[in-house]
């Protein structure tokens, strides 16, 4: 190729101690290692205390237990084979059940609170999103257990349902699988509200004025506007409400009875009270495998949409 | 008037922008349950009478109660540690790994990424059985400083998910810049990106302090008998028969959490940068 | 043929900035081509091109953000290809402004001084003198962030070069401000270049700045270098069709040449004089500056063509004519509206006018 140097006729003479030609090591300019000096104590860290430990409930839940209770690895499948035992089958279902029920009612709750709040609360908006959100940061027990108190058979609100004939003196919401969703409900419905808050600010106002003028009344305008606007953070709110929704254990304690006891309460008896570790292993197993495919459900699907939005 | 009304304008056609009145009911609604089960507890908390549903006066005898509770005051006082030293342990790890999981590109960086995500999908008795199964495996005697390892575990996470997208948004010149200028590149992070990321780092410590403070799933699963954090603590004291010197510890728990929410959502106002809720949304 | 440079009148001066056969390769693809460039102490040395022609590459490479995959780079003779950053003795004024936020604007200026290790008296001296010479009086004290852009471009100004670099790069400096502003600072730059006697290579896509800054510019295109020389060089006597297209508006016409004449298809014939190492009929592109075209007062000797004006654009100074010479092959003429020139002299559409040029600005660009 032509040198286009000051000096056209020569070329600069190659320079001195400049060695090979050919693909020289990385120079140290890179510095690129330091990166990985930064990431690696954090990702040992999380391998170790994090990862291996899972892949120990995965092992253990082949083990047995010997006399003292104390846990022993095996190869043994009776652990998982428990798991279809009715009596373990119930309590599984059920919780899948509670927990659907949960993200749905949030999502029933969060629609219009955080329609209210994105777009119609003005200069009020950030104050009222941190009024819900600071609560849900206070102690989890003790607010269940204020819920709890609230929603109890004399609690102000049977009183006030009573009052207005809405109730009658067997109506009961704690002990029941009522009480348990409500806890649910009141223990993670903010993981709704967040994403769909910012799914609704980031959407368009115009959307909903063109929607007005389109489908004319609000409710066909909420339908045919807004809620496909904001599928995707109502997705992500349903998966973020699922999951811990599904492995909780305090509400069906505080606010349910011994007919309404979720995977998460087997899983502690076995640790805490049972000392069957490896069935409390496959267990915890199963619930994982549960969240997995709702979370692998999720991805596969917002890859779908994204895809669809980029076509 | 009401206040959050938009500025008037002249009539639209078919009242566009009309209030959503069934929307603002189920929000008031919302509200009131939202924060009526706290202020039962923060009521009955100053209640004279040991009853927890009739309030009969005013009276700090429930304080009172719990500052002559030694065992009490063990747990707070575990508790104060363990989330100091998480706090600590979890930020310096994080933020490390934040730094290095967004410029290393290579496998490690894409590995650590995916396992990073991990314990925020995971429920927390999920974490809590892995944890309990692998201090027992390791032959570690439960106590406090288990608790403080299932909670920097726990934690690294959110402080990582909280930096990350500060140092993606940092314009890469500038650390150049300090390299160009004659810093090495630790002194190019210490002088320069270190101070840049402060407001989102102070804010995730006392994020963290917070969570760590109020979690009580991991800790149920990692601590030992005596003492056991204050969570610990409320949840037995709530399961087998309630004294009315719970409702005293909550409200000084919740008092305490809201306050330190406050600061992590105003920390980065103090810096003169947006407001902090971005730090509970995620991104 | 090439004019006598700075550097080409002496030969024996250590170039500041050497580039020798540097090759940057991204994922396989060439950023930067077996690049060769001698920058000389004290010149103002532009490198210009169209984004993604390896220019800001090649000047990360310079400052040690980029590794050259071939080749080596060195500075004042020595070579630094394998050094990071902090151990050159270069500075750079970065697109961005790359300022410290939490910084003042004096730390900003001090934080080179102070990595070096320079007695704190002398920092004070020197960065009060830096804050003059910028202009920035008054500022010192200020966050970055309360600056307006020009103020800002001036803190990175005086951030690189109170170290007395060897050489200050500078990347699109200019790019953020407005045109108003941008045309302030490329007389100040230059004035501040002359004063320091620094080796300024900078890099830009407006070729207007690098003719009007630079005392020489690199043309680049697809990760080479397509003609290096003064801004009258590049300008005048584009050696490629490329340079001719991107320096300015140029009318490019093909055709073959023949006979010391470019034969346009389907048209006249250009006479162009000799070109030694254009092959007898090989296609080539005949590149003539509409500036260049007469369209009345020949000299004699001149060849002259004719054609049809086709389009009339006034634009103040200047009239544009649009004049086709054979069907679709339309050429662009400039003529100046000066006292001289009236009105009822120009011509309209449909009219037939006899076009003439000096053989020397036909340039003839083979394929």
């Amino acid at each position: 190729m032509a040198l286009r140097t000051p000096v056209r006729t020569e070329r600069p003479a190659p320079a001195k101690n400049v060695g090979g030609r050919g693909r020289r090591p990385r120079p140290s300019a890179a510095g690129a290692r330091i990166w990985t000096w930064l990431t690696l104590p954090g990702t040992v860290w999380m391998s170790v205390f994090f990862i291996a430990s899972l892949l120990l409930v995965a092992a253990i839940s082949f083990g047995t237990t010997d006399q003292l209770g104390d846990p022993r690895f095996g190869t043994d499948l009776g652990n998982l084979k428990a798991l279809a035992d009715p009596a373990y089958r119930d309590v599984m279902v059920r919780s899948l059940g509670y927990a659907l029920l949960t993200s749905v009612i949030c999502l029933l709750i969060a629609y219009p609170v955080a329609y209210a709040v994105a777009l119609h609360a003005g200069r009020f908006k950030n104050a009222l999103i941190a009024a819900i959100v600071v609560p849900f940061f206070a102690n989890y027990l003790v607010r269940m257990y204020g819920w709890s108190v609230l929603l109890s058979d004399d609690g102000p609100v049977l009183q006030l349902l009573r009052a207005v004939g809405l109730a009658d003196d067997h109506t009961k919401i704690l002990n029941t699988g009522f009480g348990v969703i409500a806890g649910l409900v009141y223990g993670f419905v903010v993981f709704m509200i967040i994403p769909l808050y910012a799914a609704m600010e980031r959407m368009d106002t115009a959307l909903i004025e063109a929607g007005r003028d389109l489908y004319g009344g609000p409710l066909r305008t909420f339908l045919f506007v807004t809620v496909p606007a904001t599928r995707q953070g109502a997705a992500a709110g349903m998966v973020l409400v699922f999951l811990p929704a599904m492995g909780d254990f305090v509400s069906a304690q505080f606010m349910g009875g011994p007919n309404q006891i979720m995977i998460g309460n087997l899983i502690q008896d076995k640790f805490f009270e049972g000392q069957d570790w490896p069935l409390g292993s496959a267990l915890t197993m199963a619930l994982m495998a549960v969240l997995l495919l709702a979370m692998f459900g999720y991805l596969r699907r917002t890859r779908k949409d994204e895809a669809e939005a980029t076509r | 008037m009401n206040p959050t009304a938009p500025p008037p304008r002249p009539r639209r056609r078919r009242g566009q922008r009309r209030r959503p009145v069934f929307a603002i009911a189920v929000t008031v609604v919302f509200f009131v349950l939202l924060y009526l089960p706290i202020a039962m507890v923060v009521l009955f908390s100053f209640n004279a009478q040991k009853s927890l549903t009739i309030f009969k006066g005013f009276s700090l005898r429930w304080y009172e109660a719990f500052f002559h509770d030694s065992v009490l005051l063990g747990s707070l006082g575990m508790s104060l540690e363990v989330s100091l030293v998480a706090m600590l342990g979890s930020v310096v790890l994080g933020v490390a790994l934040a730094l290095g999981l967004v410029r290393n590109k290579g496998r490690l960086g894409a590995y650590a990424g995916l396992i990073m995500m991990v314990p925020l999908i995971t429920p927390e008795i999920v974490t809590g059985v892995a944890s309990l199964l692998l201090f027992k495996g390791l032959g570690v005697t439960l106590n406090s400083g288990t608790v403080m390892i299932a909670e920097i575990t726990f934690s690294i996470s959110y402080v990582t998910v909280i930096l990350r997208s500060r140092v993606a948004a940092l314009n890469p010149e500038v650390e150049e810049a300090a390299m160009d200028l004659g810093a090495t590149r630790w002194q190019a992070l210490r002088l320069v990106t270190l101070p840049a990321l402060l407001p989102a780092i102070l804010a995730s410590a006392v994020l963290i302090f917070a969570l760590v403070f109020d979690d009580f799933v991991l800790a149920y699963f990692t601590t030992g008998v005596d003492p056991q954090p204050l969570a610990v603590r409320i949840y037995s004291a709530i399961r087998f028969g309630v004294e009315p010197t719970i409702n005293a510890v909550g409200t000084l728990m919740l008092a305490g959490s809201i306050t330190l929410i406050g600061l992590a959502l105003a920390i980065p106002r103090l810096f003169g940068r947006r407001g902090g809720l971005d730090l509970i949304s995620g991104e | 043929m090439t004019p006598t440079t700075a550097p080409s009148a002496a030969p024996e001066a250590v170039p500041a900035v050497r580039l020798d056969h540097v090759g940057k390769e991204f994922n396989g693809s060439h950023a930067v081509h077996d690049l060769c460039l001698d920058i000389a102490p004290g010149e103002f040395f532009s490198l210009l091109g169209p984004s993604g022609c390896g220019k800001t590459t090649t000047l990360r490479m310079i400052g040690g953000f980029a590794d050259p995959t071939e080749g080596a780079v060195l500075l004042s003779g020595e070579d630094v290809t394998s050094l990071p950053p902090n151990k050159r003795n270069v500075n750079t004024v970065f697109q961005s402004y790359a300022l410290f936020d939490h910084l003042s604007v004096a730390d900003n200026i001090a934080f080179g001084l102070k990595r070096k290790g320079v007695p704190k008296a002398e920092i004070r001296e020197r960065v009060g003198a830096m804050v003059d010479l910028v202009q920035l009086g008054g500022m010192a004290e200020r966050k970055p962030r309360t600056l307006s852009g020009g103020q800002r471009q001036r803190v990175a100004l005086a951030r690189a070069l109170v170290n007395r670099p060897a050489v200050l790069l500078l990347d699109e400096p200019l790019a953020a401000l407005d045109l108003k502003l941008r045309r302030q600072m490329q007389v100040e730059l230059k004035q501040i270049q002359r004063e320091v006697g620094i080796t300024f290579v900078f890099v830009t896509h407006d070729q207007d700045e690098a003719l009007t800054m630079s005392d020489r510019v690199a043309v680049m295109n697809g990760g080479r270098v397509e003609q290096c020389g003064t801004p009258e060089d590049v300008y005048e006597r584009p050696e490629s069709r490329f340079v001719a297209a991107f320096m300015g508006t140029s009318n490019l016409v093909g055709g073959v040449f023949r006979d010391g004449a470019v034969h346009l298809d389907g048209g006249p014939a250009l006479p162009v004089g000799p070109r030694p190492g254009i092959a007898e009929g090989s296609a080539v592109d005949v590149s003539i500056r509409p500036e260049k075209i007469w369209l009345s007062d020949f000299e004699p000797g001149m060849p002259v063509v004719n054609g049809v004006i086709r389009e009339t654009v006034y634009s103040g100074p200047t009239t544009t004519y649009l004049i086709e010479l054979a069907p679709g092959v339309t050429v662009a003429a400039l003529e100046q509206n000066t006292a001289r020139a009236r009105m009822e002299d120009r011509w309209a559409g449909g009219e037939t006018v006899e076009l003439a040029y000096d053989p020397e600005h036909a340039l003839v660009l083979s394929h």
